[in-house]
């Protein structure tokens, strides 16, 4: 039998602090059922999706009831719909978008991605087709969550794409005003976008991917908070490489519950195991936060000096923990910093503490980047194309993964509330400062990859 | 070769399991199954000997008694008897962790709950940590039984005496606690 402390441990990270798996993804390719009638493809679609996914639920249920843990989402990711629809007419597009959503609705499942483009360098006609089809897809649907890759080391940023969706998603804010532009918390932009990634909005099943695959999202800031909490109330002297061994211990722990269950999810329902998404991803819920494991590591305010210096000690050990607990780690994997979905970065941006700026810093480090921001309603499609530019700039030339969600709040101006509602959560509205750059993006094109020599 | 269990007891210090084991191995004996641990400076050992023929319980327990000063180690043998293997059902190991404010007939009640069940106690160990009861059973839950049911209703016995009962699938804390890898837990 195991020690007893050991055995301890674990039920205090299930029972006390939050320790859940947030999202079991479902990977499922359709591309075998590419066909020129839209209503063969959207049957063909919906019964392989039904096949794969149908059990999911009661896989899910039973394996969380064995082992006590429990399953927050379960999500489907498909094939890159841009693909899959080439070709086919807008009517098409969102005739095929509101099968998924009954699907969904059908499985059982919270959120259903891969309504998905890759312009990194350039579009094509399904491709601007599919963007263009956003408004009215994610405004219409419940459960749809979309995704475009508008940049990549290898390939630079898409100007155009990116000035294309500024304009989608000021339109998907406006059709959803009533609900502070809800539309736009299920369109994520990505530089590097991963293909095995189990997290919305992001989501979809990538093209190297397996035929039916399941990939695992933990979370756990509040059992890492608590673990820092533990140790630095045991009254010994911590320097900051103690604190990191302390995360690594915790995240070793963490990924190995991921693996379990995603491993008994996948036999369950004859899929393949895909990877454990390392990222620590917070919840509106108090003490599952990941500013709050700022603050306990002596952080005054999130957004204040240290901050980003924190994060990037937090995000590495996660990932030493996690890389050394399972040889099946992908996705994301690192901390997320979502302002809406965060109850302390909330209130950080509320105090005034953490602003536009700081947060652009803070992803250089971590896992994802300007995640779940609110912006004034007025803000300019160009404005949010040259925000969307700077995170992605900083995916591309340190070859990370960055995303943008931004949300610009109908009718509401900075430091008013938006409120999403759910894991969504709800925020301040943050500033935008210093002017537009309206004519930087004008001029369009591809800004160019970066070298990868010369690196100083 | 005939076996015996052999218990012993007695107030712990060092060299009983020395003195123990020198008395079997001078009877002839083998050892082949040991536990041994200590509870509140108490020394306890049980273990299965394999004894040449002739040697009986009376032999064991006068050459065992006399490894330590007269009266201090309270010994117990009897003759090891292979029974009908047990009917093997299907039955998962289980974590059965109890915590909290620790009170007269908790034990008691936990137990007749399991017995009630014909769910086996494999391992059993109880601590007190900070005035605080930790209980900790290694069972096994046979798979004609709905594990949410039972998990239900030892959370219910639990809130009977004020204290939180868990009952999870025992590889949640392999997986979380040994180094190996998880596809090979079965």
């Amino acid at each position: 039998m195991l020690p007893a402390e050991n055995i301890l441990t674990t039920v205090r990270m299930l029972q006390d602090e939050h320790l859940d798996v947030r999202a079991v993804t479902l990977g499922i390719d359709l591309f075998p059922c590419a066909d020129r009638d839209p209503d063969t493809l959207c049957r063909l679609a919906r019964e392989r999706i039904l096949r794969c996914a149908g059990g999911i639920q009661e896989a899910c249920q039973r394996t969380a009831q064995r082992y006590g843990i429990p399953i927050v989402n379960r999500r489907i990711a498909i094939s890159p719909a841009a693909d899959l629809l080439a070709g086919h007419s807008p009517e098409a597009l969102l005739h095929f978008a509101q099968m998924l959503d009954a699907v969904a609705e059908e499985t059982g499942v919270d959120f259903i991605g891969g309504y998905s483009a890759q312009v990194q360098k350039g579009m094509t006609s399904s491709d601007r087709a599919l963007i263009e089809s956003l408004p009215a897809v994610l405004s219409d649907t419940t459960h749809v969550c979309a995704s475009v890759n508008a940049a990549s080391s290898h390939a630079g940023i898409n100007m155009d794409a990116l000035l294309l969706l500024g304009r989608v998603i000021r339109e998907m804010a406006e059709r959803t005003a009533e609900r502070d532009g809800f539309a736009c918390a299920k369109l994520c932009l990505f530089a590097n976008q991963p293909e095995d990634n189990p997290f919305m909005a992001g989501a979809y099943r990538g093209i190297g991917e397996p035929e039916c695959v399941v990939n695992i999202g933990v979370s756990g800031p509040g059992v890492v908070k608590r673990a820092i909490e533990r140790a630095r109330q045991s009254g010994e002297r911590l320097s900051l490489g103690d604190i990191a061994e302390e995360i690594k211990l915790t995240a070793f722990r963490v990924t190995r519950v991921g693996e379990l269950i995603g491993r008994e999810v996948a036999a369950l329902l004859g899929a393949e195991f895909g990877i454990v998404d390392l990222s620590l991803a917070p919840t509106p819920e108090i003490g599952d936060s990941v500013g709050e494991i700022l603050e306990v590591m002596g952080v005054r305010h999130v957004g204040g000096p240290g901050s980003t210096a924190a994060l990037a000690l937090l995000n590495d050990a996660v990932k030493k923990g996690g890389a050394f607990a399972s040889s099946s780690v992908g996705g994301l994997s690192g901390a997320f910093i979502p302002v809406a979905e965060d109850a302390a970065l909330a209130a950080a941006v509320e105090a005034g503490h953490l602003r536009l700026e700081k947060l652009e810093a803070m992803t250089a480090v971590c896992s994802v980047g300007l995640d779940m921001i609110a912006l004034p309603g007025d803000t300019s499609a160009e404005t949010l194309a040259a925000l969307a530019a700077d995170e992605l700039a900083i995916g591309v030339v340190n070859r990370k993964t960055t995303a943008v969600r931004l949300v610009p709040v109908p009718g509401k101006r900075a430091g008013e509330r938006a409120v999403f509602g759910g894991l969504f959560g709800e925020s301040p509205i943050l500033a935008v400062p210093n002017g537009a750059s309206d004519a930087f993006v004008a001029l369009g094109g591809r800004i160019p990859a970066p070298l990868v020599s010369l690196n100083n | 070769m005939p076996a015996f269990i052999v218990s012993v007891t007695a107030p712990d210090r060092t060299g009983i399991v020395a003195g123990v084991t020198a008395a079997l191995r001078d009877l002839g004996g083998n050892i082949t199954h040991l536990n041994q641990t200590v509870v509140r400076g108490y020394f306890t050992i049980m273990l299965s000997v394999d004894l040449p023929e002739g040697v009986d319980a009376e032999a064991i327990t006068a050459r065992v008694a006399a490894s330590a000063p007269e009266g201090e180690l309270r010994v117990g043998v009897m003759p090891f008897r292979e029974g009908a293997p047990p009917v093997p059902s299907p039955a998962d190991r289980f974590v059965l962790a109890i915590l909290g404010r620790d009170r007269p007939g908790i034990i008691a009640r936990v137990t007749a709950y399991l017995a009630e069940q014909g769910i086996n106690i494999e391992d059993f160990t109880a601590t007190v940590v900070a005035g605080d009861l930790v209980l900790i059973f290694g069972v096994r839950v046979p798979a004609s039984l709905e594990i949410t049911h039972v998990q239900r209703s030892i959370e219910t016995v639990g809130r009977e005496f004020g204290i939180t009962a868990t009952l999870q699938h025992e590889n949640i804390f392999r997986a979380t606690s040994e180094v190996r890898a998880v596809r090979t837990l079965a």
